[in-house]
C-alpha cells in the first residue's frame, strides 16, 4: 500500500497522488474517453436543450404575449403585464397558499403513516405479503380510474355518509365535495390514500438497511418498541425522509390530476391549485400568455424550493 | 493545444446554440400570426373529405353522410369525432396543416371551437353561401347561425342547426305516477318538489359545478324577471349590479335553499353526474335544452339510459316544459339559443370546393337540412324546415308529441343568445359568480360586483 504524497498545483492547491504507477496513463485514457464519448451524449444533450430548455425559455417569450393560442393568430406583446395581473390575482395567490398547506399535511401524515405501516411489517406480521400489497396497490392506480368511485364515495348519497349514518354520526354528514372547506380535505385524503404505499415501501427498505446489531444493541441498552423507532430507526431513515420530502414537494406543485378529476378545482376555487389554474386559463379562457406567467412563477418555485430543501438536508447532514 | 480545444468546444457550442436558435426562430416564426397559407378548390362533385367535430354523435352523422351522399355519390366523407374537452387543443394545430380536417366544427362565443379562435384558419364562406340561398341569404337562414359564426363581415361557418335553452324536462312517468303536473310557479315547484322528496322520490336535479348550466338557469331567471336584460347586461349595456340581476341572483340562491335543487349540487357535474341521475330515473326534472329532444325517441332513449348506467332500461317519457314563474312576473316560455356548431371550411384543405359543397348541402338544402331535422339534435338552422314527427318513433307519442311540436317551434323562434355574447372571461367570472351564491361564499351583490368588474374589464 503506497502512502498518498503531496505536489503543488498550478491553482495553489495540493494534489494528492495516489502514488500508483500510470496514473497518468490513467488520466490521459479518461479523457480521451470523455473526448469519445461526446458523440454518445450529443443525442440527449440535443434533445434536451432544443426541447426542455428551449420550452421553458419559449414559455417565458409567451409570458410576455395575450395570445389565444392558435397558431395563426397573431398575438400582442404585453411586456410584464401578465406578471403583474399575477401578483394581483387573488385565485393565483390562493392556489399557492392551497399547495403549501397541502404538500405539508399530506407529507407529514404520508409520512408516519408510512413510517409506522414499515416498523409494523419488520415486526414478522403474520401475513405481511399480503398486507404489503394491499398498501402499495392505490399508488399503481390511474386516478383517471379512481375519480369516479371518488365521486361517488363522497357523493351526499354516497358510501362515506351512509358509514357515517350507520355508526351514529349523522350530524357529520355533509355534501363533501360541494362545500370549499371539506373539498380540500378530500384531496388530501385521496392523494394520502395514494401515495402512502410509496412511502411505505421507501421506509421499509431503508429500515431493510439498518444492521440488526445496532437495534439489538439499544434493547440491551434497555430501549423499548417506541424508543428505539424515534431514537435508532427514525434518524436513521432520514435520507429517505428527506428524498421522500423533496418528491413530495415536486409532487405538491405538480398536483393535477386529483383536484381536476374530482373537483375541478371548485367549488369556489377551493381545491384550486397552480396546475389546475394553468389549464382552466390556457384551456377554458385561451390565455396563453397568463397561462405561461404562472407556469413561469411555478418552475421558480420549484427551483427556490429544490434549493431550499437541499440546502437544508446538507447542512442536517453536517450536524 | 489547449486553444484547439477551446476553439473545438466553441465550436461545438455554437453548433448547439445555432440548432437552438434555429428552432427558436421556427417556432416563433409558427406564432407570429404569419395566417394560414390558401389552399386549393378541387372538384366540387367529387373527392375523399375529413370532416371533424364534437358533435353530431357517430350515429346521427352517418345518417347526415349517408343522406349526403344520395345526392352527391362521389364526395366520400369522413366523419372524426372529438371530444369536446380537448377539441381546441387537436384542432389548433390541425388546421394548420395540409393533412388536417378539410370541414370542421366551429362554435359562436366562448364555447370550445370558438370562431374567434379559429376564424383564421377558414375560408370566408359568404359567397358561397349567397350561390346557394341567394342575396337575401339571411333572410333564410336562423339568426343565430349567421351572427354567432361570423367574425366581421367573415362567415366563417355555416350552421347546421341550433340548441336552445330555457326550459326544463321531466320524467312525465314519473309525474304520473304520483299524479302531478309540471310546477309553473315557484310556490308550484316546491310543492311538487315536497310531494316527491316524501316519497324518497329525487326532485330536480342539476350539475351545478358545470356552471354553463348555470347560466342557462340563470338566464332563464333573469329573462323571467325582465326578458332581454341578461344579453343587454352581456353586451355591456346595462350593468350586471343593477337591482333586477339582485333580484335573480336571490332567485338563484333560493333553488338551493328552498329544497328545489338537490342536495351537493355545487359538487355535481351536469355531465356526467346529472344526466346520468335524471336518466336512470332518480330524478323527476332536470334543467336541459332542445337537444334533449333527441332523447324523446325510443330507440336514442334507450342507449342513454344505457349509457347512464341502467341495466335493460325500458325507456322513459320526457317532455320539455317551460321554466317555472320564480319572479311572478308572468315572463315565462323565454328560450334562448346558439348554433350548435358550424361548418367551417379549412383553410388549408386542397378540397376546398367539395368541402364547400358538403358544408352548403348539409346547413342550405332542404334535404340536408330535413335529415339533421329529423335527428332531433339540432333546431335546423334554414327556416320552415320541421322534424317529420310521423316518422320518427318516439317513446310515447300520445304525451310526448304536441308538446314537442310547441316545444320545437318556439326555439326556432328564438332569437336571444346563449353564449355567442358572452366572452370567455365573463362566462369564467360567471363560475365564480352563481356557486359562490349557491354555496353561500358570496352575497348576490358582490357576485354581481364581480361580473361588472370582468365586463368593464372588457371594454
Amino acid at each position: 500500500m503506497s502512502a498518498a504524497t503531496t505536489a503543488p498545483h498550478p491553482t495553489g492547491r495540493p494534489v494528492i497522488s495516489t502514488g500508483r504507477p500510470g496514473g497518468a496513463r490513467r488520466g490521459r485514457r479518461r479523457s480521451h474517453l470523455q473526448g469519445a464519448g461526446l458523440p454518445w451524449i450529443l443525442p440527449a444533450v440535443v434533445l434536451i436543450v432544443g426541447l426542455i430548455y428551449f420550452s421553458i425559455g419559449f414559455t417565458g417569450y409567451v409570458a410576455t404575449l395575450d395570445w389565444n393560442g392558435f397558431i395563426l393568430s397573431s398575438p400582442t406583446h404585453v411586456g410584464t403585464a401578465n406578471f403583474t395581473k399575477m401578483v394581483g390575482d387573488t385565485v393565483f395567490w390562493n392556489a399557492i397558499w392551497h399547495t403549501a398547506y397541502f404538500y405539508v399535511i399530506t407529507f407529514t401524515v404520508q409520512t408516519a403513516i408510512g413510517f409506522v405501516f414499515a416498523a409494523i411489517m419488520h415486526s414478522r406480521v403474520r401475513l405481511g405479503a399480503i398486507y404489503k400489497v394491499i398498501i402499495f396497490v392505490p399508488t399503481v392506480l390511474a386516478p383517471a380510474t379512481m375519480a369516479p368511485v371518488f365521486r361517488q364515495i363522497f357523493d351526499v348519497d354516497g358510501q362515506f355518509n351512509w358509514l357515517l349514518s350507520h355508526v351514529g354520526l349523522d350530524a357529520l354528514t355533509r355534501p363533501w365535495l360541494a362545500e370549499s372547506s371539506t373539498a380540500m380535505g378530500v384531496v388530501m385524503a385521496i392523494t394520502i390514500w395514494q401515495w402512502t404505499g410509496l412511502t411505505f415501501i421507501l421506509f421499509y427498505a431503508a429500515m431493510s438497511q439498518i444492521e440488526p446489531e445496532i437495534l439489538e444493541a439499544a434493547r440491551i441498552d434497555g430501549a423499548g418498541s417506541v424508543r428505539t423507532l424515534w431514537s435508532i430507526v427514525w434518524p436513521m431513515c432520514r435520507g429517505t425522509t428527506s428524498a421522500l420530502a423533496m418528491l413530495g414537494l415536486i409532487g405538491a406543485l405538480k398536483t393535477f390530476d386529483i383536484p381536476y378529476l374530482v373537483t375541478k378545482g371548485g367549488p369556489n376555487h377551493g381545491t384550486e391549485f397552480l396546475g389546475t389554474y394553468i389549464y382552466q386559463t390556457m384551456v377554458q379562457q385561451k390565455h396563453f400568455g397568463y397561462a405561461a406567467a404562472i407556469s413561469v412563477a411555478l418552475l421558480m418555485l420549484a427551483i427556490a424550493g429544490g434549493v431550499l430543501m437541499s440546502v437544508r438536508n446538507r447542512r442536517a447532514e453536517g450536524r | 493545444m489547449r486553444t484547439s480545444m477551446r476553439t473545438l468546444r466553441g465550436r461545438r457550442l455554437g453548433a448547439v446554440a445555432a440548432v437552438t436558435g434555429l428552432a427558436l426562430l421556427a417556432l416563433t416564426a409558427c406564432s407570429g400570426g404569419s395566417g394560414a397559407t390558401t389552399g386549393t378548390p378541387g372538384s366540387a362533385t367529387s373527392g375523399d373529405i375529413t370532416w371533424w367535430g364534437w358533435t353530431p354523435d357517430a350515429t346521427n352523422a352517418s345518417k347526415l353522410i349517408a343522406a349526403f351522399n344520395k345526392e352527391y355519390p362521389d364526395i366520400k366523407v369522413e366523419f372524426v369525432s372529438k371530444p369536446i374537452d380537448s377539441y381546441d387543443s387537436v384542432l389548433s394545430p390541425a388546421i394548420t396543416s395540409s393533412q388536417g380536417p378539410d370541414v370542421f366544427n366551429v362554435a359562436p362565443g366562448s364555447a370550445n371551437g370558438g370562431v374567434q379562435t379559429f376564424e383564421a384558419g377558414a375560408i370566408d364562406l359568404t359567397s358561397a353561401v349567397e350561390g346557394a340561398l341567394g342575396s337575401d341569404w339571411k333572410s333564410k337562414l336562423a339568426p343565430a347561425g349567421v351572427d354567432g359564426l361570423s367574425v366581421g363581415d367573415k362567415l366563417v361557418g355555416l350552421s347546421a342547426g341550433a340548441v336552445y335553452s330555457g326550459g326544463l324536462w321531466i320524467n312525465q312517468d314519473i309525474f304520473d305516477k304520483y299524479n302531478l303536473k309540471a310546477p309553473t310557479t315557484m310556490a308550484e315547484w316546491k310543492s311538487v318538489c315536497a310531494t316527491l322528496t316524501a316519497d324518497g322520490q329525487g326532485c330536480f336535479v342539476q350539475g351545478a359545478g358545470q356552471w354553463a348550466f348555470d347560466m342557462d338557469t340563470f338566464e332563464a331567471i333573469a329573462d323571467n324577471v325582465e326578458p332581454g336584460l341578461y344579453v343587454k347586461a352581456s353586451k355591456g349595456e346595462v350593468p350586471w349590479t343593477d337591482p333586477k340581476f339582485v333580484t335573480a341572483m336571490d332567485l338563484w340562491k333560493s333553488l338551493f335553499t328552498d329544497g328545489i335543487m338537490q342536495e351537493g349540487a355545487v359538487g355535481l357535474q351536469q355531465y356526467p353526474d346529472a344526466n346520468n341521475a335524471f336518466m336512470s330515473g332518480k330524478y323527476a326534472m332536470v334543467m336541459m335544452g332542445t337537444w334533449y329532444t333527441q332523447y324523446a325517441v325510443k330507440d336514442s332513449m334507450v342507449a342513454a339510459m344505457e349509457a347512464a348506467g341502467v341495466g335493460s332500461p325500458t325507456p322513459i317519457t320526457i317532455t320539455p316544459i317551460p321554466f317555472p314563474d320564480l319572479a311572478g312576473t308572468g315572463n315565462t316560455g323565454s328560450m334562448f339559443g346558439d348554433a350548435d356548431y358550424g361548418l367551417a371550411v379549412s383553410a388549408k384543405s386542397t378540397k376546398q370546393a367539395a368541402a364547400t359543397t358538403f358544408a352548403l348541402w348539409l346547413t342550405t338544402s332542404t334535404a340536408g337540412q330535413q335529415a339533421v331535422a329529423n335527428t332531433l339534435n339540432d333546431i335546423p338552422a334554414l327556416k320552415g324546415v320541421t322534424p317529420q314527427w310521423d316518422q320518427i318513433d318516439l317513446v310515447n307519442s300520445d304525451k310526448q308529441k304536441a308538446a314537442l311540436q310547441t316545444y320545437t317551434e318556439g326555439a326556432g323562434a328564438a332569437t336571444e343568445p346563449r353564449f355567442a355574447t358572452v366572452s370567455a372571461d365573463l362566462n369564467t367570472a360567471f363560475r365564480d359568480a352563481l356557486i359562490g351564491v349557491a354555496s353561500g361564499d358570496k352575497t348576490s351583490m358582490q357576485a354581481l360586483e364581480g361580473l361588472e368588474a370582468v365586463q368593464k374589464a372588457q371594454k
